[in-house]
């Protein structure tokens, strides 16, 4: 999908200068999310959260202002958005050191790039599998 | 320096009657050490550091800081392939580092020029450029390089007792009185749920409330930012050496998923660690302090993570400990400004005895401003910090605007008049007392309102049925209590104005625009940050300076005698 192209000195922040650009996960513009939408039930918890189009505009501002580092987070949380509470929560354990073999992690990379098409979250647990390995950080196999 | 033995008081040697009286002096009770390189007791200059030295091969770093990359252990090969910048590595550890710091503290040079070279330096690097800069310099440095224009502050919001009652009325009063960001912790963990509404309904008496956080451990701090019940989170520690990172039951890399889970449900983060915590942990490798700080500084820059909460924090009594300690703490302040994060600089544990140690301790950064002077500063007395105290407390609000007004330098706070604060606390307490009535919660009383509006702390609380609340406790999380269910509880029961602005706060997390670096909200509601609010210092007149209405604000203090009517003080 093409990004719009963003200037971060005219429109950051987009919570008041690009509002045509913010959308909730089920699609409603940001301006629906209102006190009387919330009180009919017709506005979710679900419905507060970000998109991963919003994230990636966020990380086109980050890097403009030339943050890379927190860009390149920003994208990763982008591929995140797709996984529940529950599995980000045990991915982070897996992660914990002597909590995986290598093997273990590497069916999680694959997990992430097949169900959830996050290649740099799978680049990142792969990255992590290395060098646990190499520092002796990962579960010994049962 | 020769040992001498330590002498044992009632002996026959005579004494000055001087001796005793300095003797008696409350610094006397603060532990000082000698240096002891071998273990990582010195703050910033010892031999068992690292030479710098960066080397650089097809596009990947083999050698950094003396250890070739086959010896990395995980937190060099973090740093080299997260934090560094490889294309411009080379160039800039070629730069002296003398020249290096003169050029953080030159106002000709911009901050982003800096930025540029610090980019590409290593940890020893960067230890050696600190090196250079005396505790003057280091305030200059952090003048130009905080990452956000305007100054700010946090507070602590807890309770000995764990009382949400208490919590709500002391987040209300912090954000009347400046904060920008209030956190929370436990006594009784199973109490967070509560605790943690108490601080988010405390906090939307008055538009741009804070953002609110509650210290827990990791899961379950992400548990509670992801219902919506806090805004923001910072308890995210790293450490400087492998052992104790491995310790801490975390890694770089886990701690980077955990920043990308973070901002992938719209939650504001910070990582955080402090010269001290490998010493205290007992692994330091026998480097110094600093330099194992500077490593932390980089792995939280590596992760993407868009600040830190440093200078010591829980630490604090170790370089306190030994020499140059607290130049050492505000170095670390200094470089993670330095490397373009934003920093919530310490100044948030009970570090002293002595109340001239205590505002020395403080000035580093509060003359110059940082992003959050103090993280935090303890919004209740000493004994309901449940973070084992602040290096500032409530009894020290007064000194603290006066010091902001007699040296015209922001620290983020301003001087309130009680019937402002009462008003507050009575809007907090209430509010919480109908959101618990809505969601059948253990009821509160009118009495407890009462007495904890009055309230300096949990002493003259009227104490809560504790098996309850935590059956209560135990409900919200059963129940699934959002955020959002606090806003429809506000907005049913009559507090329309805070659930608004409890909607705008969860609005924010669609938009994402908190995730950027030193992103605060401000009493009008919009986000700033270091893309909006970009530090623009470039010497004497330029910069931020308290002026116009903010400045005005500043002169107020609680008795201030007024010009035209020497009988009369100033309201």
């Amino acid at each position: 999908m093409t990004q719009p192209n963003l200037d971060p000195a005219v429109d950051y922040p987009l919570s008041d200068n690009r509002r045509d650009l913010l959308f909730t996960p089920t699609g409603r513009s940001i301006d629906d999310i209102t006190m009387e939408a919330v009180m009919s039930g017709e506005v979710k918890a679900t419905d507060l959260r970000i998109t991963p189009d919003t994230l990636r505009l966020q990380a086109q501002i980050a890097e403009k202002d030339g943050r890379k580092q927190l860009g390149a987070n920003l994208h990763r949380a982008a591929e995140m958005t797709a996984i529940s509470d529950e599995r980000v929560l045990e991915i982070y354990n897996a992660l914990r050191p002597n909590a995986s073999t290598k093997a273990e992690l590497e069916v999680i990379a694959e997990e992430l790039e097949s169900q959830y098409d996050a290649s740099f979250l799978a680049a990142l647990v792969r990255e992590a599998a290395d060098v646990y390995e190499r520092r002796d950080i990962l579960a010994t196999s049962e | 320096m020769t040992a001498e033995a330590i002498r044992q008081p009632g002996g026959d040697v005579r004494h000055s009657a001087r001796t005793e009286l300095l003797e008696d002096r409350p610094v006397n009770l603060d532990g000082f050490v000698e240096e002891w390189p071998e273990v990582g007791m010195v703050a910033m200059d010892s031999a068992f550091d690292p030479q710098p030295s960066v080397r650089v091969e097809n596009g990947v770093i083999v050698e950094m800081d003396g250890v070739a990359r086959a010896d990395f252990d995980f937190i060099d090969q973090f740093i080299a392939d997260k934090a560094l910048d490889v294309e411009t590595t080379e160039q800039s550890m070629a730069l002296p580092a003398d020249e290096i710091a003169r050029m953080l503290i030159d106002p000709r040079v911009t901050r982003k020029e800096v930025i540029a070279v610090t980019g590409g330096l290593t940890p020893a690097k960067l230890l050696a450029v600190a090196k250079n800069l005396n505790i003057v310099e280091i305030m200059m440095g952090m003048q130009k390089m905080r990452a956000r224009r305007t100054p700010a502050n946090q507070a602590h919001c807890t309770s000995a007792r764990d009382n949400p009652v208490q919590v709500a009325c002391e987040a209300a009063e912090a954000a009347i009185r400046g904060f920008a960001e209030v956190e929370t912790t436990l006594g009784v963990v199973r109490y967070a749920p509560l605790v943690a509404m108490a601080l988010q309904i405390g906090s939307q008496v008055n538009p741009g409330g804070p953002l609110t956080q509650c210290a827990l451990e990791e899961a379950t701090e992400l548990d509670l930012g992801m219902r919506g019940i806090t805004g923001y989170a910072e308890t995210i520690s790293v450490y400087g050496t492998e052992p104790v990172f491995v310790d801490g039951d975390d890694t770089p890399w886990s701690k980077a998923f955990l920043a990308a889970a973070y901002a992938s449900r719209g939650i504001k983060m910070r990582f955080t660690s402090g010269t001290g915590s490998e010493v205290q942990m007992g692994n330091a490798q026998g480097k110094s302090m600093l330099y194992l700080e500077i490593r932390c500084i980089l792995i939280a820059k590596g992760a993407g993570v868009q600040g830190l909460q440093n200078g010591s924090i829980s630490c604090i009594g170790v370089p306190g400990a030994v020499p140059a300690g607290i130049r050492a703490v505000a170095a670390e302040n200094l470089i993670a400004s330095a490397v373009d994060l934003e920093c919530a600089s310490g100044n948030d544990q009970s570090f002293s005895h002595s109340a001239m140690r205590r505002t020395a301790r403080l000035m580093p950064q509060m003359m110059p401003g940082t992003d959050f002077v103090c993280s935090g500063y303890s919004a209740v007395p000493n004994y309901d910090n449940m973070f084992a105290g602040s290096n500032l407390d409530s009894d020290d609000f007064d000194d603290f605007n006066t010091i902001q007004r007699d040296l015209q330098i922001d620290g983020g706070l301003r001087h309130v008049k009680e019937s402002d604060i009462l008003a507050v606390r009575t809007r907090a307490a209430k509010a919480l007392q109908a959101v618990f009535r809505y969601l059948d919660l253990p009821p509160i009383t009118d009495a407890e309102v009462d007495a904890a509006v009055y309230a300096n702390g949990s002493r003259e609380l009227i104490p809560r049925d504790v098996l309850e609340d935590l059956k209560g406790a135990q409900q919200v999380m059963d129940r699934n209590v959002t955020g959002l269910d606090l806003v429809k509880a506000l907005e049913s029961t009559g507090f329309t104005d805070m659930a608004e602005n409890l909607l705008v706060i969860l609005r924010q997390r669609v938009s994402g625009d908190l995730l950027q670096t030193s992103a605060i909200m401000t009493p009008s509601l919009v986000v700033l940050s270091a893309v909006n609010d970009a530090n623009d210092y470039a010497g004497p007149g330029t910069g931020y300076r308290p002026s116009g209405a903010r400045w005005e604000e500043m002169k107020r203090l609680r008795h201030v005698t007024s010009a035209s009517n020497p009988e009369l003080e100033v309201e």
